[in-house]
Order: structure tokens, then sequence, then C-alpha cells
């Protein structure tokens, strides 16, 4: 049996590997412990143990400052899926503290609860560094499975069982869509990796342009639905509103990083791949108007809510659509601009359901904004920390919401996209709206005796709210943190 | 170095008061922030008053601050019109007042940050920043009706600010200049083509009319002063924000020439129109903070008619105006809140006979009313007389219009003064108190000193100005050049 020639490099595996392996552990554990606490500490020990050789191989590939791969090429490590394998696991490593904090309230105790999050998180790393459509498929199947259990976790509830139902049944046929892409897509070209692709498209004598453009459209469907774009949104508030809301911290930032880690690549290769032809003018323009439309439902839809979970919900759809503009840009301007929304938007977000939960009911219900009248004086802290992350959701500067909606926005402007951007700016005034009217709820409107009392929060959740702000503002002061040092990462395609 | 702690310092004095436990040393804290942040705009001169370091490479900006030049000399002015503010907001809100002061030091970095910066994304930044503690302000120290004034404020704000933050995202990539800082897009920005160079520049000018205000932006500020806070401290800071004229003077009519030619007509006749109909609107009102929105309306109005007459002397006196206006209407919000002390209202037919009770506060007043609608030898006149006299060159018609405003305000400013203080009094009013006295000083002084020796600081506008027209003409290759792409 003969090796492939980059057989030696298994080391890039490691992050995937150590949280299959941490899975293992805390289901194995968790048959034979009670001792729930404990699972989650050695759960929570995976994901930094992950994120620590995640680290380790960037540093070292951006000395070596050349993209890895592995198992023939179907594994990547470069800069790509390096950052967005941090950005995965730093959410995964929130949302699953956040979860611990309110375990034993949401019903959240089960063994096999933390094994499922871990899981998750590795099919989202499989997902980002994936070199091949199949392994990319592999890796949104693991990630997905283990997300339609999380979702519909609480048994006893009928919106959590909704959630989890319709999130199963879309997303099956999502990933039948993205099947019949993949199989159209090799079809066309004979190959299922990104760089074979490429090659074969832009070969001489390429004919099958037509056949690659419907594959190509129908992958993309596929991992639309994943990040929220419309009109593959339709499951998304629903299942934000219904999952247990640790599970929808984790949903809105992992999920949604690992797909965009998938379109950003996939979008890149077919679009070169496409060619500068008529064939070639078509995905770009569809791009166009499903993340212009994107921008628009989600700002919109939000500005009608009456509950904060759903409100965020929609807002995710629409911040879907304003990293769809640096996808769109592409290239090292869209790789820095899309990484550094995630990353900053996994810190924020997060923070915000830190809030939320204890301000939710004991069951997760309940998240009316009326609740929040008169919290600016009653618990003057955790309002402050709301108004932040509200802030930096409406793109204000100081904070990290702001540096993000302007690298996306100056990626598309340098793209040609400028009515795009002009869009998106329209409705960012739009969005501001809603999210002021949380802040004007916590500040301006007096509380009355239906008005409950936001519980105090745990240790833990405050530990995560803590990260979350001070990075929102630190990301929002110095994004050059992430952004100069994505700059002078190797550039991904490097190896197409 | 300087320049950076001048915004930093008020920063770090706005963070620290909420936690101050002694009511006792609030208003002192705040006073020696203000204080020393003025004495570091007076020692921020030469090497020492700008500052240049690389702040996001990958984005091309830096963080570039500057205060030797125009935006130096409003800064110290903000500073010094905080100063007699934050002593009478101390003394005067009695809800949670050291959060209020930290909200007034905050506007005050973020002031001194707008005129300061060299940068175009940081100019944006602090622009931003400092509408946060104008809407803190009004929603949580305002009155009755004040959640609609947040939300209009709210949304004029933040529709100007996102089409301004388009023409800084599209500026750079555009016109290809390697950074945001202001040298580096003057080097590139005024060889766009004049269209493009229209289209930003309207991005622009619609933030800055905004915040200008001029017709038909103007809407917010008139609910905004009316529903602030009654001692008037929470205006003060308002007023020392209306830096749209600021930002039309030192960013995009620099860099954008073309744009800045091309909607000229646009802006005289805005401008003109709003400086008459406000004026106007004022002489009628009988509510006092209105009129006093409106007169500083019909102010701002021939701020920009001198700004788009393009015309050195018309630029240099609409800054000249646009610093003294800080001081005197600044001063008359001020005023508001110690009439309020002595009515209980704002309404003008509850006032009356004033002088009687209190002389020495009439003739106060007296001198920052007149000095405000631009009696010579005051603060408002050399500005505003430059102002028009360049317009007169570049536009006479605009100019014309403009200056029937000068005349209506004159008529506004008596017939304020005697429905104030003259007539009879239904009751007898208390004369001026030490703080009041405390209050007025460095207003009235300020008030004289732009009145009689404004050339120092006309030199600085005008030599800006200047610069500014220069360097857009060394930029431009001759007409005849051939044309590439998207530059000219």
């Amino acid at each position: 049996m003969s090796l492939p020639p980059d057989f030696g490099n298994l080391v890039v595996l490691l992050p995937v590997v150590t949280l299959i392996v941490f899975a293992a552990l805390t289901l194995l554990f968790g048959v034979f412990t009670r001792e729930r606490a404990a699972l989650g500490g050695l759960a929570l020990t995976g994901v930094i143990a992950a994120l620590v050789f995640t680290v380790f191989l960037w540093l070292q590939a951006r000395e070596g400052g050349l993209a890895v791969t592995a198992l023939g090429g179907a594994f990547r490590g470069d800069a790509l899926s390096y950052a967005f394998s941090f950005v995965i696991l730093v959410g995964a490593g929130l949302a699953l503290v956040l979860a611990d904090g309110h375990r034993v309230r949401l019903e959240l105790d089960q063994p096999e609860f933390h094994p499922l999050l871990l899981l998750a998180a590795s099919g989202g790393l499989v997902l980002v560094s994936a070199g091949d459509l199949v392994v990319l498929l592999l890796g949104l199947e693991i990630m997905s499975l283990a997300v339609y259990v999380l979702a519909a976790w609480r048994e006893r509830s009928r919106v959590s069982e909704e959630a989890g139902m319709k999130y199963f049944l879309l997303g099956a046929f999502a990933s039948a869509v993205l099947v019949y892409g993949i199989a159209l897509t090799f079809g066309a070209t004979g190959r299922f990796d990104f760089a074979g692709i490429a090659v074969a498209a832009l070969a001489p004598g390429f004919e099958a342009g037509g056949l690659l453009l419907l594959g190509a459209l129908f992958v993309l469907i596929g991992l639309a639905f994943k990040v929220g774009f419309v009109p593959f949104h339709q499951w998304l508030p629903d299942v934000y509103t219904g999952a247990p809301t640790p599970v929808t911290a984790f949903m809105s930032v992992v999920v949604k990083t690992a797909a965009f880690g998938a379109l950003l690549r996939t979008t890149g290769t077919l679009v070169e791949a496409l060619g500068v032809g008529p064939i070639g003018e078509v995905l770009p323009a569809v791009l166009v108007v499903v993340i212009g439309s994107t921008m628009v439902v989600g700002n919109f839809g939000a500005l009608l809510q009456s509950g904060v979970k759903r409100m965020l919900a929609y807002s995710a759809v629409a911040h879907a659509g304003y990293v769809g503009l640096a996808v769109l840009a592409g290239g090292e301007a869209g790789l820095q601009a899309a990484s550094y929304y995630l990353l900053t938007y996994t810190f924020t977000t997060v923070a915000a359901f830190a809030v939320l939960l204890s301000l939710m009911d004991d069951d997760d219900r309940g998240d009316r904004i009326e609740r929040l009248a008169g919290l600016g004086r009653r618990r003057p802290w955790l309002a402050a920390s709301l108004a932040v992350v509200m802030l930096s959701l409406a793109g204000f500067p100081p904070f990290a919401g702001f540096i993000g909606k302007a690298v996306v926005f100056q990626a598309a402007i340098a793209a040609g996209h400028a009515a795009l951007a002009v869009l998106g700016i329209a409705t960012a005034v739009v969005a501001v709206v809603f999210y002021a009217r949380v802040v004007m709820t916590m500040y301006m409107r007096e509380p009355d005796a239906h008005t409950p009392v936001a519980r105090p929060i745990p240790r833990r959740t405050a530990v995560v709210l803590s990260i979350g702000l001070v990075a929102t503002v630190v990301f929002g002061l110095f994004p050059g943190l992430w952004l100069d040092w994505i700059a002078r990462a190797s550039w991904w395609s490097a190896g197409f | 170095m300087i320049a950076a702690l001048m915004v930093l310092l008020p920063l770090a004095v706005a963070l620290a008061l909420p936690w101050a436990k002694r009511p006792a040393v609030h208003r002192p804290l705040a006073v020696l922030g203000v204080a020393v942040t003025l004495a570091l705009g007076v020692l921020a001169t030469g090497d020492a008053g700008s500052v240049e370091v690389a702040w996001v490479p990958a984005l091309g900006t830096w963080f570039a601050l500057d205060a030797t030049g125009a935006g130096g000399i409003l800064a110290r002015i903000a500073a010094a019109v905080m100063l007699p503010t934050v002593l009478w907001a101390g003394a005067r809100v009695d809800d949670r007042p050291q959060v209020f002061l930290a909200w007034l030091l905050a506007t005050l970095a973020g002031l001194v940050g707008i005129f300061l910066a060299r940068d175009l994304v940081l100019f944006y930044v602090f622009w931003e920043l400092t509408l946060l503690p104008a809407l803190a302000m009004l929603a949580g120290w305002g009155l009755t009706h004040r959640r609609a004034a947040t939300v209009k404020y709210l949304l004029y704000a933040v529709a100007g600010s996102f089409a301004m933050l388009l023409s800084v995202l599209a500026i750079r990539p555009l016109s290809g200049a390697e950074g945001y800082r202001f040298d580096q897009l003057l080097a590139a920005a005024p060889l766009l083509d004049p269209l493009t160079q229209t289209w930003i520049f309207a991005g622009f000018a619609f933030a800055f009319a905004i915040k200008l205000p001029i017709f038909p932006l103007h809407v917010w500020l008139i609910d905004v002063h009316e529903q602030n806070h009654p001692s008037g401290a929470a205006d003060v800071a308002g007023t020392l924000y209306k830096v749209g004229g600021f930002g039309l003077f030192a960013w995009s009519m620099p860099l954008l020439p073309e744009g800045a030619t091309a909607l000229a007509p646009l802006g005289l006749a805005l401008g003109a129109f709003t400086a008459v109909y406000a004026a106007m609107i004022a002489t009628r009102h009988a509510h006092l903070k209105r009129a006093l929105a409106y007169a500083s309306l019909s102010h701002m109005g021939i701020v920009a008619v001198g700004l788009f007459s393009l015309h050195l002397a018309g630029q240099s006196g609409s800054m000249a105006l646009l610093a003294a206006q800080m001081v005197t209407t600044g001063g008359m919000f001020l005023i508001s809140g110690m009439l309020h002390d002595r009515r209980g209202t704002f309404e003008l037919e509850a006032f009356g006979g004033l002088a009687r009770g209190a002389p020495a506060l009439a003739a106060a007043t007296l001198v920052v009313l007149f000095a405000s609608v631009g009696v010579p030898g005051l603060a408002n006149f050399p500005g505003e007389f430059l102002a028009l006299l360049g317009t007169f060159q570049a536009a006479p018609a605009a100019a014309v219009v403009a200056v029937l405003a000068s005349i209506a305000l004159g008529a506004f400013a008596v017939g304020l003064y005697q429905r104030l203080f003259q007539g009879e009094a239904r009751e007898r009013a208390h004369e001026i108190k030490p703080l009041e006295v405390a209050v007025f000083a460095p207003i009235v002084a300020l008030t004289l000193w732009l009145g009689v020796a404004p050339a120092a600081n006309l030199a600085v506008f005008e030599r800006e100005a200047a610069a500014a027209q220069v360097a857009a003409t060394a930029v431009a290759p001759p007409a005849d050049a051939p044309v590439l792409g998207g530059a000219r």
C-alpha cells in the first residue's frame, strides 16, 4: 500500500482528533460518574487543548509561509482553516461555559450534552479545513447531526422539539441539495478537490461550464442554508427561539462561523473556476441578490420582533448578510474581513446570550422586550453590558462591531460592489432602531408590577460575559491585533 | 504627545467619575479634568502638538492628532466653554450628577478628538463616539417628551454618520490612497473624477448637513434642545457638537474640491435659506430654548454659506463664526438655565422685568446675547462679517439673502432682551449669585477676546483654507492630461 506524499502532515488533524478524543472521554466518564460539573471541565479542557494545538500549528505555518495539506490534499492547514478554527474553538469554549452555568436549571446535565457539543465543534473544524467537497460534506454532517440533537434537547418542551425537528428536516434537505451539487460538480470536472476543480475547469477545452455552474449553485444553496442566507433562512428564527439558549448561542457562533469558512473557500474556488465568461458572471450576480435580500430581510425582520431572542435570530440573518459581503469580495481582504467579523461577532453574541440567560424565566421562556424595563436602575452593570453589546452589534465605534462593518464594507467597495455596500449601510440604519430599542427600554422605561426581576448571574456566566465584553472593546480599539495578524499570514489559495 | 493627552485625560476622568463615592469630589474632579485639558491645549504647540502612531496598518489607519491648526483652536475653545458648563452642571443636576458630569467629560474627549483627528477613520470614530453622551444626557436627564426627541435625534444622526461611513470607506480604495491620514488622502483623493468626487462628497455633506445643521435636516435640533435638562448644560454640549461646518472645512472640501464645486450651489441655497428662515422663526418663538435653538440654526446657515462660497475669506470667516458661536450660543444656553432657576419655565410670557431684581444678570446677558447676533467688537462679529464678505465676492445672491438673516437676528436679540428683562416684573427675581458669576466670567472673557483680537485665529483658519486650495491645484494634473482609468 502506498502512502500519499503528505502522509507525514497528519499533525494538522491534531485539533480535530483532540476534540473527538475528549468527546469520547467525556461520554465514557459520563457513564460512570454523577459529577456533571467535572464533565464540563473535561470538555472545556478538550476545547482549550484543541485551541492550543491550532495556535501552535498556525504559528508554525506562518513561519513556513505555506499551506500544509494532509490525506492527499483532503485536509488543509492554511490561513483560512486556522483562522476559522480559532474562532470556532473560542465560540465553542464560551458557549460551553455558558451552558455549564445554567446546566441544572435548563436540564442540560445529561451525560451526552458535552460530547455532542465537542463533536459539533470538531465537525466545524473539518468543515473549514476541508480540501475537497467530500470532506466538506463530512464535516457538515458531523456538525449538523450533533446540533440537531442539541436543538431538541429539552424533552418536555414542545418548542425545543419543534426546533430540533424543523432544523433536522430542513437541514437534511439542504444536505441533499449539497450532495447533488457535489455530484454535478464532479460530473463537470471529474474532481472533488478544490485545487483540482479549478485546474480542470480552467484547462483549455473545458466545455461543461453550464453543468459546473449548476453544481456550484447547488453547493452554495446547501451552505447558504447553514449560514442563514435569504431565502434559506426560514428555519432560523424558530430554531433559535426554540433551542435551549446556550445551544442557540452555540449555533449562532460556531455553526455560522464554520459554514462561512466553507462558503468562503467554496465560493473562492468556484468563482475562479467558472472564469470570466458569461457563465462566470452568473454566480456573483446570484450572490449579490442573495446577500442584498439577506441584509434587507434580516434587518426588517428584526425590526418587527417583540422578543429579544427572536430579534437576535433575525439580527443573525442580517449579520450573515454583512459577512456575505466579505465572501463576495473574496481574496485576502475577504478572508480578513470575514474572519474579523465572525471573531468579534462571536464574543459579542455570546455576551448577549449571557445577559439574556439571566433575564429569562426558569423554563428558558419569556424574552419579551418589556422585561428589560428599568434594568438600567435595577441592575446597572447588567444593563450597561447589554448596552455595549447592542451598540457593538449596531456598529457604533469604538466597539468591535463598527470595525467589523467597516472592513466588510470596504472590502465590498474595493471589489466593485459599491451599490451593495450602500444597501448594507441603509439597512444598518434600520438595525440601529431595534438595537436602540433594547437600550432605551432598559434606561427610559419604568418597570411595572409584572416586570420580573433578573436573577443573579452565575459566576461562570459572569466570566463569559466579561470575556465577551472585554474582547468587544479591545478588538474595537485595536483591530490590528487580528487584522494585521491575518494580513501577514500565508494566503490560503497558495495550494491551488 | 500632549495632543493625545487632550483626548485621553477627559476620557479617563469621565470613566473615573461614576466610581467616585463622595459627592463632594464630583464637581471639583470634573472641573479639574476640563481645566487640565484646556491647559494641555494651550501647551500643545510645535512638536508636542501632534502625534502620529500606526493604528491598524491592515486598514491603513493612524492614530494621528494635531492640535496646531484650525482644529486646535476649536478644541481649546470647546474646552474653555466646557469649564463653566461643568461648574454649572455639577451644581444644577441633582439626579446622579457624577454620571452627568462623566457624560460631559466624555463629550469633551470626543470633541477634542473630532477637532484634532488627522486620520479620517479616527475622525469618524470620534464623531460617532460623541453621539453617545449627547443621547445619554437627553435620554437620562431630559424632560417628559424626551423619548421621541431621542429617537428622532438618533435616527437623524445615525443616517448621517452611516452615509459618511460609506464615503469614508469608499474614498481610499477608489482613490488608491496609501492610507487614511489626511496628507495621504490629500495626495490622491482630489485626483478622482468629478462624478465620483460628487458622490463621495454628497455622503459627507449629508452627515455634515445634519450636524451643522441646515434646513431641511435640522428638525431634530429643536426638539433636542427643548427636551434637554433645564440646566442648559446638555445644550452647551450639543452646541459644541455642531461640528458639521468643521467637517466640511477640514475634510470634505480639501479632499474633494470638484465635489465641493459641484454641490456648492445647493449648499449656498440651503444655507442662505436656513439663515433667514430660522432667524424669522426665532424672533417669533415663545419658548426660550426653542428660540435660542432657531437663532443658533440661523448662525449655522451663515456658516454654511461662508463655507460653500469656496472663497478664502468666506471659509475662514465661517470657522471663526463657528468658534464664536460655541461661546455665545453655549453661553446663552447656560443663561437659559439660570433664568429657568428664577421662573421655573422656559415660556417667555412668564418672564419680564428681571432687570429690576437682577441688573447684573441683565447686563451680563446683554453682552452674550448681543455678541451672539454679531454686534461689532464682540465674538461673532469678525466671523460673520468675513463669512458674508467672502460670499459677496463669490456668490452675491446668497450673501444678500444671508445678510437679511443677520438683520432679523438683531431684531431677535433686542426683542428677547425686552421680553426677558424689561417691562413689569410679576415677582422679584434674585440677583446674580457667586456661582453664576463664576460661570459668566469665562464666557464673557472669551466673548470679548474673540471679538477684540480675532486676527490670530483668523490667520490660522485662512492659512489652512489656502493650503488646502494650493494642495488641490498642485495635485491636479493639467487640463490636457490624458484620461486614465478612474483618475482624471
